[in-house]
Protein backbone atom coordinates (compact mmCIF):
# COMPACT_ATOMS: atom_id res chain seq x y z
CA UNK A 1 0.00 0.00 0.00
CA UNK A 2 0.91 2.97 -0.47
CA UNK A 3 2.72 5.55 2.14
CA UNK A 4 0.26 8.35 1.46
CA UNK A 5 -2.53 6.32 1.56
CA UNK A 6 -1.51 4.24 4.65
CA UNK A 7 -1.24 7.96 6.54
CA UNK A 8 -4.76 9.01 5.09
CA UNK A 9 -5.84 5.87 6.56
CA UNK A 10 -4.23 6.40 10.00
CA UNK A 11 -5.23 9.89 10.13
CA UNK A 12 -9.03 8.54 9.46
CA UNK A 13 -8.79 5.86 12.08
CA UNK A 14 -7.42 8.13 14.50
CA UNK A 15 -9.56 10.91 13.40
CA UNK A 16 -12.78 8.32 14.05
CA UNK A 17 -11.88 7.69 17.57
CA UNK A 18 -12.08 11.50 18.42
CA UNK A 19 -15.62 11.80 17.89
CA UNK A 20 -16.96 9.75 20.50
CA UNK A 21 -16.31 8.62 24.06
CA UNK A 22 -12.81 7.27 23.50
CA UNK A 23 -10.22 5.29 25.32
CA UNK A 24 -7.38 7.78 25.12
CA UNK A 25 -4.58 5.27 26.36
CA UNK A 26 -4.94 2.35 23.88
CA UNK A 27 -5.26 5.83 20.90
CA UNK A 28 -1.84 6.43 21.72
CA UNK A 29 -0.16 3.38 22.55
CA UNK A 30 -2.17 2.54 18.58
CA UNK A 31 -0.80 5.90 17.24
CA UNK A 32 3.10 4.67 18.17
CA UNK A 33 2.07 1.52 16.28
CA UNK A 34 0.81 3.49 12.96
CA UNK A 35 3.72 5.71 13.44
CA UNK A 36 5.99 2.11 12.87
CA UNK A 37 4.19 1.22 9.76
CA UNK A 38 3.31 4.47 8.33
CA UNK A 39 6.84 6.13 8.63
CA UNK A 40 9.17 2.11 8.58
CA UNK A 41 10.55 3.25 11.99
CA UNK A 42 11.85 0.58 13.65
CA UNK A 43 10.38 1.93 17.27
CA UNK A 44 8.05 5.07 17.90
CA UNK A 45 7.19 6.58 21.96
CA UNK A 46 5.30 9.37 23.23
CA UNK A 47 6.52 11.59 25.79
CA UNK A 48 4.49 14.14 28.09
CA UNK A 49 5.34 16.83 30.12
CA UNK A 50 4.63 16.16 33.80
CA UNK A 51 3.26 18.71 36.04
CA UNK A 52 6.95 19.61 37.17
CA UNK A 53 8.19 20.00 33.40
CA UNK A 54 9.86 16.88 33.34
CA UNK A 55 9.02 14.45 30.59
CA UNK A 56 7.43 10.74 30.82
CA UNK A 57 6.69 8.17 28.89
CA UNK A 58 3.29 8.03 27.81
CA UNK A 59 2.73 5.25 24.85
CA UNK A 60 5.33 3.45 23.12
CA UNK A 61 5.23 1.38 20.22
CA UNK A 62 7.00 -2.05 22.12
CA UNK A 63 6.64 -2.74 25.67
CA UNK A 64 10.23 -4.06 25.48
CA UNK A 65 12.13 -2.55 28.53
CA UNK A 66 15.38 -1.56 27.10
CA UNK A 67 12.79 0.77 25.03
CA UNK A 68 11.11 2.20 27.86
CA UNK A 69 14.51 2.83 29.56
CA UNK A 70 15.72 4.68 26.54
CA UNK A 71 12.72 7.00 26.44
CA UNK A 72 13.03 7.50 30.44
CA UNK A 73 16.26 8.63 29.78
CA UNK A 74 15.24 11.45 28.01
CA UNK A 75 14.07 13.11 31.07
CA UNK A 76 17.57 14.38 31.14
CA UNK A 77 19.10 14.32 28.11
CA UNK A 78 18.59 13.23 24.50
CA UNK A 79 16.86 14.47 21.35
CA UNK A 80 13.11 15.09 23.08
CA UNK A 81 14.52 16.88 25.39
CA UNK A 82 15.95 19.19 23.04
CA UNK A 83 12.80 19.18 21.43
CA UNK A 84 10.27 20.31 23.95
CA UNK A 85 12.82 23.48 25.41
CA UNK A 86 13.39 24.52 21.89
CA UNK A 87 9.56 23.13 20.65
CA UNK A 88 11.15 21.99 17.36
CA UNK A 89 11.85 19.24 15.81
CA UNK A 90 14.83 17.14 15.95
CA UNK A 91 16.03 15.26 12.66
CA UNK A 92 18.06 12.50 11.58
CA UNK A 93 20.18 12.74 14.43
CA UNK A 94 23.07 10.21 13.94
CA UNK A 95 23.75 8.27 16.58
CA UNK A 96 27.05 6.94 15.10
CA UNK A 97 30.82 8.10 17.01
CA UNK A 98 30.94 10.42 20.05
CA UNK A 99 27.78 12.64 20.42
CA UNK A 100 28.36 15.39 21.95
CA UNK A 101 24.81 16.33 22.93
CA UNK A 102 23.27 13.07 24.49
CA UNK A 103 26.69 10.86 25.42
CA UNK A 104 24.60 8.66 27.57
CA UNK A 105 21.98 8.42 25.25
CA UNK A 106 23.54 8.10 22.49
CA UNK A 107 25.19 4.99 24.03
CA UNK A 108 22.53 3.25 25.00
CA UNK A 109 20.57 3.64 22.19
CA UNK A 110 23.48 2.70 19.65
CA UNK A 111 23.56 -0.10 21.77
CA UNK A 112 19.91 -1.19 21.78
CA UNK A 113 20.88 -0.89 17.47
CA UNK A 114 19.36 1.98 16.09
CA UNK A 115 21.42 4.87 14.56
CA UNK A 116 18.94 7.50 14.08
CA UNK A 117 16.86 9.13 16.13
CA UNK A 118 14.16 12.04 15.55
CA UNK A 119 11.80 13.95 18.03
CA UNK A 120 8.87 16.33 16.92
CA UNK A 121 6.89 18.56 19.00
CA UNK A 122 3.53 17.92 20.39
CA UNK A 123 2.55 21.30 20.37
CA UNK A 124 -1.01 23.06 21.32
CA UNK A 125 -1.49 26.73 20.95
CA UNK A 126 1.74 27.44 21.30
CA UNK A 127 2.47 25.30 24.56
CA UNK A 128 4.54 22.52 23.98
CA UNK A 129 3.32 19.65 26.03
CA UNK A 130 5.64 16.45 24.96
CA UNK A 131 7.49 14.95 22.14
CA UNK A 132 7.13 12.40 19.52
CA UNK A 133 9.80 9.97 19.29
CA UNK A 134 11.06 8.01 16.62
CA UNK A 135 13.81 5.49 16.22
CA UNK A 136 15.34 4.25 13.08
CA UNK A 137 18.44 1.33 12.22
CA UNK A 138 19.81 3.28 9.40
CA UNK A 139 20.26 6.66 9.56
CA UNK A 140 19.66 9.26 6.76
CA UNK A 141 16.07 8.08 6.96
CA UNK A 142 13.86 11.04 7.24
CA UNK A 143 12.83 13.03 4.28
CA UNK A 144 10.68 16.03 4.40
CA UNK A 145 7.53 13.97 3.31
CA UNK A 146 8.58 11.73 6.16
CA UNK A 147 8.87 14.63 8.52
CA UNK A 148 5.55 16.30 7.58
CA UNK A 149 3.86 12.87 8.21
CA UNK A 150 5.22 12.39 11.40
CA UNK A 151 4.24 16.06 12.37
CA UNK A 152 0.89 15.36 11.36
CA UNK A 153 0.77 12.23 13.89
CA UNK A 154 2.11 14.21 16.58
CA UNK A 155 -0.64 16.93 16.37
CA UNK A 156 -3.54 13.81 15.95
CA UNK A 157 -1.78 12.93 19.40
CA UNK A 158 -1.86 15.97 20.77
CA UNK A 159 -5.43 16.41 20.24
CA UNK A 160 -6.04 13.27 21.69
CA UNK A 161 -4.84 14.24 24.62
CA UNK A 162 -6.88 17.11 25.10
CA UNK A 163 -10.05 14.91 24.35
CA UNK A 164 -10.94 17.26 20.91
CA UNK A 165 -11.56 20.27 22.85
CA UNK A 166 -10.35 24.01 22.22
CA UNK A 167 -8.51 23.65 25.27
CA UNK A 168 -7.40 27.22 25.51
CA UNK A 169 -7.38 26.98 29.36
CA UNK A 170 -4.10 26.27 30.75
CA UNK A 171 -5.79 24.61 34.16
CA UNK A 172 -7.52 22.08 31.76
CA UNK A 173 -4.67 21.98 29.65
CA UNK A 174 -2.02 20.37 32.54
CA UNK A 175 -5.19 18.52 34.25
CA UNK A 176 -5.34 16.49 31.31
CA UNK A 177 -1.26 16.01 30.44
CA UNK A 178 -1.18 15.18 34.52
CA UNK A 179 -4.21 12.43 34.42
CA UNK A 180 -3.22 10.77 30.94
CA UNK A 181 0.39 10.17 32.78
CA UNK A 182 -1.17 8.66 35.90
CA UNK A 183 -3.11 6.58 33.56
CA UNK A 184 -0.07 5.23 32.37
CA UNK A 185 0.96 4.24 35.99
CA UNK A 186 -2.10 2.66 36.74
CA UNK A 187 -1.53 0.38 33.36
CA UNK A 188 2.50 0.01 34.38
CA UNK A 189 0.88 -1.28 38.11
CA UNK A 190 -2.04 -3.31 36.21
CA UNK A 191 0.75 -5.32 34.00
CA UNK A 192 2.67 -5.81 37.50
CA UNK A 193 -0.05 -7.85 39.14
CA UNK A 194 -1.29 -9.98 35.86
CA UNK A 195 2.56 -10.49 35.55
CA UNK A 196 2.69 -12.20 38.42
CA UNK A 197 -0.62 -13.05 39.12
CA UNK A 198 -0.51 -15.34 35.61
CA UNK A 199 3.66 -15.39 35.90
CA UNK A 200 4.08 -14.24 32.61
CA UNK A 201 6.16 -10.96 31.82
CA UNK A 202 5.55 -7.81 31.22
CA UNK A 203 5.20 -8.09 27.51
CA UNK A 204 2.65 -10.69 27.66
CA UNK A 205 0.82 -9.03 30.54
CA UNK A 206 0.51 -5.89 28.78
CA UNK A 207 -0.94 -7.96 25.89
CA UNK A 208 -3.64 -9.76 27.73
CA UNK A 209 -4.80 -6.08 29.36
CA UNK A 210 -4.97 -5.07 25.84
CA UNK A 211 -6.76 -8.28 24.56
CA UNK A 212 -9.44 -8.02 27.50
CA UNK A 213 -9.90 -4.57 26.59
CA UNK A 214 -10.76 -5.14 22.79
CA UNK A 215 -13.04 -8.45 23.38
CA UNK A 216 -14.85 -6.64 26.40
CA UNK A 217 -15.44 -3.41 24.48
CA UNK A 218 -13.57 -1.51 27.49
CA UNK A 219 -11.14 1.51 27.96
CA UNK A 220 -7.81 0.55 28.73
CA UNK A 221 -7.17 3.06 31.76
CA UNK A 222 -11.34 1.68 33.03
CA UNK A 223 -10.09 -1.90 32.88
CA UNK A 224 -6.37 -1.01 34.21
CA UNK A 225 -7.91 1.05 37.36
CA UNK A 226 -10.43 -2.31 38.09
CA UNK A 227 -7.30 -4.69 37.73
CA UNK A 228 -5.62 -2.11 40.40
CA UNK A 229 -8.17 -2.15 42.31
CA UNK A 230 -9.20 -5.54 42.51
CA UNK A 231 -12.49 -5.77 40.90
CA UNK A 232 -11.33 -8.03 38.36
CA UNK A 233 -10.16 -11.95 38.17
CA UNK A 234 -6.68 -11.72 37.04
CA UNK A 235 -6.17 -15.48 36.57
CA UNK A 236 -8.85 -15.49 33.64
CA UNK A 237 -7.93 -12.07 31.72
CA UNK A 238 -7.17 -11.79 28.89
CA UNK A 239 -7.24 -15.97 28.60
CA UNK A 240 -9.11 -17.06 24.89
CA UNK B 1 11.98 17.13 58.73
CA UNK B 2 10.38 17.64 55.27
CA UNK B 3 6.80 17.41 56.56
CA UNK B 4 7.03 19.79 58.95
CA UNK B 5 8.19 22.83 56.29
CA UNK B 6 5.55 21.23 53.61
CA UNK B 7 2.96 22.76 54.11
CA UNK B 8 3.85 26.07 54.95
CA UNK B 9 5.81 25.52 51.41
CA UNK B 10 2.80 24.92 49.79
CA UNK B 11 0.99 27.76 50.98
CA UNK B 12 3.31 30.20 49.90
CA UNK B 13 4.13 28.74 46.27
CA UNK B 14 1.19 28.43 45.68
CA UNK B 15 -0.33 32.08 47.21
CA UNK B 16 -2.82 31.36 48.84
CA UNK B 17 -3.85 31.60 52.60
CA UNK B 18 -2.89 28.25 54.06
CA UNK B 19 -3.02 24.70 53.10
CA UNK B 20 -3.27 21.22 54.74
CA UNK B 21 -2.25 17.30 53.56
CA UNK B 22 -5.43 15.07 54.45
CA UNK B 23 -4.42 11.14 54.75
CA UNK B 24 -6.68 9.04 53.65
CA UNK B 25 -6.14 5.68 52.47
CA UNK B 26 -7.42 2.56 53.36
CA UNK B 27 -5.08 0.92 56.28
CA UNK B 28 -3.28 3.87 56.38
CA UNK B 29 -3.81 6.15 59.51
CA UNK B 30 -6.11 8.66 58.88
CA UNK B 31 -5.07 12.53 59.99
CA UNK B 32 -3.60 15.57 58.63
CA UNK B 33 0.14 15.13 57.75
CA UNK B 34 0.71 18.76 58.18
CA UNK B 35 -1.48 22.03 58.19
CA UNK B 36 0.03 25.52 57.55
CA UNK B 37 -2.44 26.73 60.45
CA UNK B 38 -5.41 26.26 63.06
CA UNK B 39 -7.99 27.03 59.32
CA UNK B 40 -6.50 24.48 57.44
CA UNK B 41 -6.68 22.21 60.87
CA UNK B 42 -10.03 22.82 60.67
CA UNK B 43 -10.67 22.46 56.81
CA UNK B 44 -9.27 19.14 57.29
CA UNK B 45 -11.50 18.49 60.63
CA UNK B 46 -14.70 18.99 59.17
CA UNK B 47 -13.83 16.66 56.24
CA UNK B 48 -13.02 14.26 58.15
CA UNK B 49 -16.11 14.70 60.27
CA UNK B 50 -18.57 15.00 57.91
CA UNK B 51 -17.19 12.81 54.97
CA UNK B 52 -18.22 15.83 52.67
CA UNK B 53 -15.71 18.48 50.97
CA UNK B 54 -13.54 19.39 48.32
CA UNK B 55 -10.88 17.00 49.50
CA UNK B 56 -13.16 14.46 49.79
CA UNK B 57 -14.50 14.53 46.02
CA UNK B 58 -11.17 15.33 45.14
CA UNK B 59 -9.86 12.05 46.82
CA UNK B 60 -12.77 10.16 45.36
CA UNK B 61 -12.68 11.48 41.72
CA UNK B 62 -8.91 11.68 41.35
CA UNK B 63 -9.55 15.07 40.11
CA UNK B 64 -8.77 18.78 41.05
CA UNK B 65 -12.15 20.09 42.96
CA UNK B 66 -11.75 23.80 42.92
CA UNK B 67 -14.64 26.32 44.61
CA UNK B 68 -13.73 29.79 44.34
CA UNK B 69 -16.82 30.64 45.74
CA UNK B 70 -17.36 28.64 49.04
CA UNK B 71 -20.05 31.06 50.77
CA UNK B 72 -22.09 31.14 47.00
CA UNK B 73 -21.84 27.72 45.29
CA UNK B 74 -19.79 26.03 47.76
CA UNK B 75 -22.84 26.17 50.17
CA UNK B 76 -24.73 24.47 47.37
CA UNK B 77 -22.10 21.75 46.77
CA UNK B 78 -21.22 21.39 50.55
CA UNK B 79 -24.20 22.44 52.65
CA UNK B 80 -22.73 21.24 56.27
CA UNK B 81 -18.68 21.37 55.00
CA UNK B 82 -19.13 25.55 53.91
CA UNK B 83 -21.29 26.48 57.15
CA UNK B 84 -17.96 26.41 59.80
CA UNK B 85 -15.32 26.93 57.07
CA UNK B 86 -16.86 30.25 55.84
CA UNK B 87 -16.96 31.45 59.64
CA UNK B 88 -14.15 30.69 60.10
CA UNK B 89 -13.29 33.06 57.20
CA UNK B 90 -12.61 31.11 54.31
CA UNK B 91 -13.62 32.69 50.52
CA UNK B 92 -12.38 29.67 48.60
CA UNK B 93 -10.95 26.01 48.82
CA UNK B 94 -9.57 23.83 45.90
CA UNK B 95 -8.51 19.83 46.64
CA UNK B 96 -5.59 18.08 44.95
CA UNK B 97 -5.76 14.63 44.45
CA UNK B 98 -2.93 13.05 46.00
CA UNK B 99 -2.40 9.43 44.12
CA UNK B 100 0.49 7.60 42.43
CA UNK B 101 -1.44 5.95 39.84
CA UNK B 102 -4.03 3.59 41.60
CA UNK B 103 -2.75 4.22 44.88
CA UNK B 104 -4.82 7.10 46.26
CA UNK B 105 -3.06 8.40 49.06
CA UNK B 106 -5.02 11.66 50.23
CA UNK B 107 -5.59 15.36 49.06
CA UNK B 108 -3.28 18.49 49.04
CA UNK B 109 -6.28 21.36 50.63
CA UNK B 110 -5.56 25.01 49.70
CA UNK B 111 -7.72 27.58 50.87
CA UNK B 112 -8.01 32.14 50.41
CA UNK B 113 -9.41 34.39 52.63
CA UNK B 114 -10.84 35.81 49.58
CA UNK B 115 -13.06 34.17 46.79
CA UNK B 116 -11.39 33.72 43.21
CA UNK B 117 -9.78 31.12 41.32
CA UNK B 118 -6.33 29.62 41.32
CA UNK B 119 -4.24 31.31 38.63
CA UNK B 120 -3.33 28.75 35.44
CA UNK B 121 0.52 29.56 37.41
CA UNK B 122 -1.13 28.58 40.79
CA UNK B 123 -2.53 25.43 39.81
CA UNK B 124 0.30 24.13 37.56
CA UNK B 125 2.21 24.95 40.93
CA UNK B 126 -0.47 22.85 43.22
CA UNK B 127 0.05 20.15 40.60
CA UNK B 128 3.65 19.81 41.18
CA UNK B 129 3.27 20.30 44.97
CA UNK B 130 0.82 17.25 44.88
CA UNK B 131 3.47 14.77 43.48
CA UNK B 132 6.20 15.98 45.82
CA UNK B 133 3.46 15.41 48.89
CA UNK B 134 2.15 12.18 47.91
CA UNK B 135 5.80 11.33 47.67
CA UNK B 136 6.25 12.18 50.94
CA UNK B 137 3.26 10.41 52.67
CA UNK B 138 4.72 6.94 50.45
CA UNK B 139 8.40 7.84 52.31
CA UNK B 140 6.77 8.68 55.35
CA UNK B 141 4.90 5.44 55.83
CA UNK B 142 8.46 3.36 54.76
CA UNK B 143 9.81 5.72 57.41
CA UNK B 144 12.77 7.00 55.57
CA UNK B 145 15.40 8.14 57.38
CA UNK B 146 16.17 11.88 57.16
CA UNK B 147 19.29 12.46 54.28
CA UNK B 148 20.75 12.32 50.82
CA UNK B 149 19.35 8.75 49.73
CA UNK B 150 15.10 9.80 50.67
CA UNK B 151 16.07 13.10 48.65
CA UNK B 152 16.76 11.34 45.70
CA UNK B 153 14.10 9.43 46.33
CA UNK B 154 11.57 11.86 46.26
CA UNK B 155 12.72 13.65 43.74
CA UNK B 156 13.33 10.45 41.01
CA UNK B 157 10.66 7.54 42.27
CA UNK B 158 8.13 7.69 39.79
CA UNK B 159 9.87 8.46 36.76
CA UNK B 160 10.81 4.85 36.53
CA UNK B 161 7.88 2.61 34.99
CA UNK B 162 9.67 -0.74 36.39
CA UNK B 163 8.91 0.59 40.01
CA UNK B 164 5.38 0.39 39.31
CA UNK B 165 5.52 -2.68 37.75
CA UNK B 166 7.38 -4.10 40.44
CA UNK B 167 4.44 -2.55 42.93
CA UNK B 168 1.88 -4.46 41.44
CA UNK B 169 4.07 -7.72 41.44
CA UNK B 170 4.34 -6.93 45.54
CA UNK B 171 0.79 -6.45 45.86
CA UNK B 172 -0.61 -9.74 44.55
CA UNK B 173 2.67 -11.56 46.13
CA UNK B 174 1.45 -10.21 49.60
CA UNK B 175 -1.96 -9.94 48.75
CA UNK B 176 -2.33 -5.79 49.79
CA UNK B 177 -3.03 -3.08 47.71
CA UNK B 178 -0.81 -1.22 45.58
CA UNK B 179 -0.04 1.79 47.68
CA UNK B 180 1.04 -0.83 50.06
CA UNK B 181 3.39 -2.50 48.20
CA UNK B 182 4.99 1.25 46.96
CA UNK B 183 5.45 1.58 50.37
CA UNK B 184 7.38 -1.65 51.11
CA UNK B 185 9.22 -1.40 47.75
CA UNK B 186 10.68 1.87 49.31
CA UNK B 187 11.18 0.38 53.14
CA UNK B 188 13.03 -2.17 51.95
CA UNK B 189 15.35 -0.12 49.88
CA UNK B 190 15.85 1.94 52.63
CA UNK B 191 16.59 -0.79 54.86
CA UNK B 192 18.82 -2.64 52.25
CA UNK B 193 20.62 0.79 51.31
CA UNK B 194 19.78 -0.50 48.00
CA UNK B 195 18.26 2.19 44.96
CA UNK B 196 14.84 1.80 44.82
CA UNK B 197 14.87 1.26 40.55
CA UNK B 198 17.56 -1.65 41.72
CA UNK B 199 14.99 -3.59 43.73
CA UNK B 200 12.45 -2.83 41.26
CA UNK B 201 14.30 -4.52 39.06
CA UNK B 202 15.56 -7.58 40.90
CA UNK B 203 11.42 -8.19 41.90
CA UNK B 204 10.50 -7.45 37.47
CA UNK B 205 13.15 -10.05 36.79
CA UNK B 206 12.07 -12.33 39.48
CA UNK B 207 15.35 -12.18 41.60
CA UNK B 208 13.58 -11.26 44.08
CA UNK B 209 10.21 -12.15 46.23
CA UNK B 210 8.46 -10.13 48.40
CA UNK B 211 6.53 -13.22 50.25
CA UNK B 212 9.26 -15.12 50.88
CA UNK B 213 12.47 -14.95 53.00
CA UNK B 214 14.27 -12.46 50.50
CA UNK B 215 12.58 -9.42 52.42
CA UNK B 216 12.97 -9.22 55.88
CA UNK B 217 12.13 -6.19 56.92
CA UNK B 218 8.96 -6.67 58.51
Amino acid sequence: MARETMLARALVELADTLVSDFDVADLLIVLTDRCVDVLDVAAAGIMLAAPAGDLRVMASSSEEMRLLELFELQSQEGPCLDCYNTGEPVVNADLGGDDPRWPQFAQRATAAGFRSVHALPMRLRGAIVGALNLFHVDTGQMRPADVAAAQALADVATIAILQHRAATEAKLLNEQLNEALNTRIVIEQAKGMIAQRQGVDMEAAFTALRDHARTHNRRLADLARDVTEGRQDLATLGQP
Amino acid sequence: MLTDRLCGTCAVLTGVSGAGIMLMADDMAYGSLCTSGPTSVLIGQVQYTLGEGPCVDAHRQGRPVLEPDLAGAGSDRWAAFAEPVVAAGVGAVFGFPLRVGAARLGALNLYRDQPGDLSGDQHADALVLADVAAEAILLLHARAPAGPQADELARSADIHLVVHQAAGMVAVQLGINVGHALVRLRAHAFAYDRALRDVAEDVVARRMRFDTSDDQDE
